[in-house]
């Protein structure tokens, strides 16, 4: 397994009173495999999605990645992990504001520390833009852009360093049913040929049918 | 990637906004302490051009020059071993014209000296601000304590007194006005060697300064205006930066959850402040010193390119904190805030 988690626990502390939101996770990815995550509002999913990526921490448990347990690193190494393996994709798009969609791209594999030359950034840029059905809007700035074309940015953002996690937390929450398959579809298609390991939170229940494993979250556990 | 450069091309309006304010209070700022230093000078130009050196005064005139009296066996004594020494004294007075109208003057004169202008007898030469009001060679004045009549010989560059024009005269006429042959101070250059006179107490050029009470005081008050503006400026500096900065929190969120490093978030900021802050600062430098070159003549204006630079090296150092400070609250900033709000 490429990335697991045991034994997860997360308290929050609201003035006097803590109330333990995940109560002892035990979760697995498998590359090329789309793992939803549903379960009710409020019932953890979105904490357990980014504790999982590394943008917080458990009160107990361990994360496994790549042999390493997450949980034990440094600030500097979590981030860089984050940086060069991982790819996020959120409710909203969470664009550059000031960066057309071709640079959106550039940065996140300068980010990522890509080895390759510059003209190789570009050239794998407009690819993957391709993929995502986006080649045509490379000059694009977030704002000229629809809700479904900054998704379909964010997703080509995720993806275009080869992370081997993707986390996203209700991609398509923002869109609607069309767009959202479109969307989907593209995950899908994705998750396989680039053999990622795909963690979805969500919560429409027809869009299940592209996940390959289906997870529910009961009362701070998994079903 | 330059998400520096990147960001103030795309939102060029909001970066020339924050430029023209920082250009604006910077382009007061150097306006305002033109005029003090302007009028700083006009209390004392005479004084504040002599090169470095010391000025005595007799002890027991407790640090008032018109009370001072240098005997002249002192003087002489002086004048032999000092080169470049001179005696000289100042009075407020006034000169009166051919219509009897009076001009107020500060009369200074000396033993012969390199600094100020050799008068002959009966003759004055007068600050160039007189020249400007009118006033030309061969002119003729009297004053109620002399007998005969000053003709204007000439005129000197930059020679004021306590806010007035200075009028050269010749020791003799000046002792006739005054009725004293002794002269009130001496000067002796750096250069000559300065050591203690018996009788006499020594003053560097500001000390001296310092003993004219109208000038400390007015001085005071000059640097004050100048402070505080340099200070509320600067304070303003820091808080634009800052808020420029925290309206982009959750951008610097996202960033940092995609893994991009605070360090270059950090670069990105001091880019920004620095190109602003630099153009801003090059403008105001260049109009105010055009300022000066245009500013009328009669208008105390006095702006060296070294207060310029040093009131640049200030604001330089106040925008780099603010920037900085709003760099540390970027650090705070959690990714995880930013990816559950907002829209992007
Ligand atoms: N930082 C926090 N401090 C306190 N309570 C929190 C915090 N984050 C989440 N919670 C609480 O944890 C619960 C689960 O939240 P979340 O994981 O966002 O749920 P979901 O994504 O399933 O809707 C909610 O009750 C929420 O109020
Ligand atoms: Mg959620």
């Amino acid at each position: 397994m490429i990335f697991s988690t045991s034994n997860i626990k997360k308290n929050f502390t609201t003035g006097e009173v803590s109330e333990e939101i995940l109560k002892g996770i035990d979760l697995t990815l498998a590359e090329g495999e789309i793992t939803a995550l549903v379960g009710s509002s409020g019932s953890g999913k979105s904490t357990l999605l980014t504790i999982a990526a590394g943008l917080q921490t458990p009160s107990s448990g361990e994360i496994h990645f790549d042999g390493q347990d997450l949980g034990a690193l440094s600030p500097e190494k979590t981030r860089q992990i984050r940086a060069e393996s991982f790819g996020f994709v959120f409710q909203s798009s969470h664009l550059v504001p000031f960066l057309t969609a071709e640079e959106q791209l550039l940065l996140m594999l300068e980010t990522a520390g890509s080895p390759l030359s510059t003209k190789q950034q570009r050239q794998e840029v407009e690819k993957i833009l391709d993929e995502v059905g986006m080649g045509h809007r490379k000059s694009a700035y977030p704002a000229s852009m629809s809700g479904g074309e900054k998704q379909r940015i964010a997703i080509a953002r995720a993806i275009v360093h080869q992370p081997k996690i993707l986390f996203a937390d209700e991609p398509t929450a923002s869109l609607d049913s069309t767009k959202s398959r479109e969307v989907m579809e593209l995950l899908q298609k994705l998750t396989k040929t680039l053999n990622i390991a795909t963690l979805m939170v969500t919560h429409e229940e027809d869009l299940l049918t592209y996940a390959d494993r289906v997870l529910t979250m009961k009362d701070g556990r998994l079903a | 990637m330059n998400l520096a450069w990147k960001e103030m091309k795309k939102s060029k309006t909001k970066f020339v906004i924050l430029g023209s304010i920082v250009f604006l209070i910077s382009l007061l700022t150097f306006i305002i302490s033109g005029l003090a230093n302007g009028l700083s000078q006009d209390n004392a130009a005479l004084i504040k051009n002599l090169p470095d050196g010391a000025i005595y005064m007799e002890t027991a005139a407790e640090e008032t020059h018109a009370l001072s009296a240098i005997d002249m066996e002192t003087q002489q004594a002086v004048l032999l071993e000092k080169d470049g020494a001179f005696a000289f004294s100042i009075q407020m007075g006034f000169l009166l014209n051919e219509q009897d109208e009076q001009q107020s003057v500060a009369f200074v004169t000396s033993t012969s000296s390199a600094e100020f202008p050799d008068v002959s007898k009966d003759e004055i030469i007068l600050d160039r601000s007189l020249e400007e009001q009118g006033i030309k060679q061969g002119d003729t004045f009297t004053n109620s304590q002399f007998n005969g009549e000053f003709t204007v010989a000439g005129f000197s560059d930059g020679v004021k007194y306590s806010h007035a024009p200075v009028a050269f005269v010749h020791p003799n006429n000046y002792a006739e006005m005054y009725r004293t042959e002794d002269l009130q101070m001496l000067f002796v250059p750096e250069a000559a060697g300065l050591e203690a006179i018996a009788g006499l107490q020594s003053f560097s050029v500001d000390e001296f300064l310092n003993t004219l009470p109208s000038y400390s005081a007015e001085q005071l008050s000059l640097s004050m205006i100048v402070w505080f503006l340099v200070v509320i400026s600067g304070m303003l500096f820091a808080i634009f930066f800052y808020m420029m900065n925290i309206q982009k929190f959750g951008l610097y969120g996202i960033l940092k959850a995609i893994g991009v490093k605070t360090g270059a978030l950090f670069r990105m900021i001091w880019v920004q402040m620095l190109v602003i802050t630099a153009i801003a600062l090059t403008l105001a430098i260049v109009l105010s010193q055009v300022f000066e070159i245009l500013a009328p003549s009669g208008m105390p204006f006095y702006l060296p390119i070294s207060t310029t630079l040093q009131l640049s090296a200030v604001f330089f150092a106040i925008g780099f904190a603010g920037a900085t400070l709003s760099g540390f609250q970027i650090r705070k900033a959690q990714p995880l805030q930013a990816i559950q709000q907002g829209e992007g």
